[in-house]
């Protein structure tokens, strides 16, 4: 970032209450010597990301949170969330939600062009985020961090409006890692983003680093409520042993699991909801 | 398994040197034998008994190799390699210093095969020769990939081919093949391509990017040398040396108490090129594009399994 930790501690007062700092201060880093992780996270950049995001996650998304409690408080842990609504907002806010709920700094794991994307990559790798390699995330859950995985990839952000709330292809690299490094998978549904900015069509071409051009309805995303709903933690790591994390069917049938469980919480908060806007 | 004399290449360097001090505090090792291409009665500028002994030999004549390991490294029995010699300067290449970055390591592992006394040979190799990539882990284990692109420079190149000879020997003889891959030391001398960019009292970085880095202090270099050199018999292998400082690259600016100023790309290229070529300065853009955009961050775990490096020293930050 262009500013010191300390620009960022002042800054971050400046959006958040007083408790909200402390819990900041006190969020569980593997501190490498320099208050950053070997990640790049660090403490004043998660208060400043919680107080950028703050406005969004209170005011204008008015997010609800229903079962937080369900991420285990600490050790490793997979979440694994339906992904969507042309900008990754949601990703921003299920972060929040964790730290806010969960006490804990969720590492989102990234596509691989998100760490090439100036100040934007670097702002997020210093509030917990990690490009998308096997070796990344295999670290973080070796040291017991919580990964935020999106299954469904870029294809769920940019799905169509008409398949919104259907997931896209489900990924099964998330089960895999759980697998092998005994992790329980938390599904978390997320019910709001869908709506937010209906992608119309999109450019097939690559710019600004981004892998095509949404056009969406809207210039900016809609107003619409959040709902972020976790779901009971899958057992994988008891489910299986970590032998079994080679063995595609196994994988399949896990992601599938994952999946399921997923697109469970979805319908069920789509039940619960009162109106997009509600 | 501590050795009964320790042959250093390279001793006349700021490690090398380093080294050769710290072995001689260690009163079980009877003969430490230093080797350089400096005068003898300058290469070695601090008092020292018949413990060390210095001899001027280039070791890119493979004859001079052969002289100096199966005359004086036999007469004294010497039974532990350190090679650390290696051509500092990107700025200059060519055939002269591939023969002392690659050559001269192909020679001293043929003949230390099989060699009487020569039971270990400990190369200190780079973590330059790691890949830097925004689609490669941030964390770089020694399976990392190398960075073998047609576009690295003979400073990179040559490491990796010195690095991949020690490693092709390893395990094929008796011989205890050790190779350090140490991550960058922050001295003068060392051939420290930061230092080099720290040297200024501007430092233009790429506008955006604040890449996480790992360093190391000179005291954990010789300290894991060390341990290599007394390492339980038999072992073998490839270790990362981490330093105990990580930290992003404008942190480093900043601790190192220099000015910054984030730029273009484009603009900093030319300019590194113009100081370079102006001041003769070593620092080369170009090199370090690719960490000074993405992270890269040495793991030592298997290291501190094996040798019990554990790193101690942090880098003395002038600015702190």
């Amino acid at each position: 970032m262009p500013f010191p930790p300390a620009v960022a501690w002042a800054l971050a007062r400046r959006m958040l209450d007083p408790e909200e700092i402390e819990a900041a201060r006190n969020v569980n880093i593997a501190d490498a010597g320099h208050g950053y992780d070997p990640f790049g996270l660090h403490r004043a950049f998660v208060a400043l990301g919680v107080g950028i995001a703050s406005p969004l996650y209170k005011r204008y998304f008015r997010v609800r949170s229903y079962g937080a409690d369900k991420i285990p408080s600490d050790g490793p842990a997979v979440l694994a969330c339906n992904h969507s609504g042309t900008v990754p907002v949601d990703g921003m806010m299920l972060w929040v939600d964790v730290v806010r709920h969960a006490g804990r700094v969720p590492r989102p794991i990234a596509d691989h062009f998100v760490p090439t994307l100036p100040w934007i990559g670097t702002l997020f790798a210093r509030s917990g985020m990690v490009g998308g390699s096997r070796g990344n995330a295999r670290a973080l859950l070796q040291a017991g961090q919580v990964l935020m995985i999106f299954p469904e990839g870029v294809p769920g952000i940019g799905k169509p409006f008409s398949e919104r709330y259907r997931l896209q292809e489900w990924r099964v690299g998330h089960c895999e890692l759980a697998i092998r490094h005994a992790s329980p998978v938390v599904p978390v549904g997320i019910v709001g983003a869908e709506e937010q900015m209906p992608q119309i069509s999109r450019i097939d071409i690559p710019a600004f680093g981004l892998p095509y051009i949404p056009i969406p309805a809207t210039p900016l995303p809609l107003p619409v409520r959040y709902h972020i709903h976790y779901g009971d933690p899958i057992p994988i790591h008891r489910d299986y042993t970590p032998d079994q994390a080679d063995d595609p069917d196994v994988v399949q049938e896990a992601a599938g699991r994952v999946k399921a469980a997923v697109q469970d919480l979805l319908e069920r908060g789509l039940d619960q909801r009162e109106g997009v806007f509600a | 398994m501590t050795p009964r004399g320790v042959l250093v290449t390279g001793a006349t360097t700021p490690i090398g040197e380093r080294l050769c001090r710290s072995l001689l505090a260690d009163a079980r090792i009877e003969h430490v034998l230093a080797v350089g291409l400096e005068a003898p009665e300058s290469a070695i500028p601090f008092s020292h008994g018949e413990r060390l002994v210095y001899r001027r030999v280039d070791l890119s004549r493979g004859r001079r190799v052969r002289n100096l390991l199966f005359g004086i490294v036999r007469d004294l029995g010497i039974e532990c390699v350190v090679h650390l010699s290696m051509h500092r300067s990107a700025a200059q290449e060519g055939g002269r210093v591939h023969a002392q970055n690659v050559d001269a390591l192909r020679s001293l592992l043929e003949l230390s095969e099989r060699h009487p006394t020569i039971k270990r040979f400990v190369f200190r190799s780079h973590a330059e020769v790691y890949q830097v990539s925004h689609e490669l882990p941030i964390l770089v284990t020694e399976d990392h990939p190398l960075n073998l692109g047609p576009g690295a420079p003979q400073w990179i190149r040559d490491r990796v081919e010195a690095d991949l000879t020690a490693c092709a020997r390893t395990g094929l003889t008796p011989l205890q093949i050790v190779v350090l891959r140490c991550a960058e030391v922050l001295g003068p001398g060392t051939g420290s391509q930061l230092f080099d960019f720290l040297d200024a009292p501007v430092c233009l970085r790429p506008a955006g990017y604040n890449p996480m880095m790992n360093l190391l202090s000179m005291a954990d270099a010789v300290h894991a040398l060390e341990l290599a050199t007394q390492a339980p018999e038999g072992t073998i292998g490839v270790f990362n040396i981490a330093g105990r400082d990580t930290l992003p690259l404008a942190e480093c600016i900043r601790k190192w108490g220099r000015a910054q100023i984030p730029a273009p790309g484009t603009l900093i290229t030319p300019i590194y090129r113009l100081r370079r070529r102006l001041r003769g300065h070593d620092f080369s853009y170009g090199m370090n594009r690719r960490r000074f955009h993405y992270a890269s961050v040495l793991e030592g775990s298997r290291a501190c399994e094996v040798l019990g490096y554990v790193p101690e020293h942090p880098i003395d930050w002038p600015a702190e």
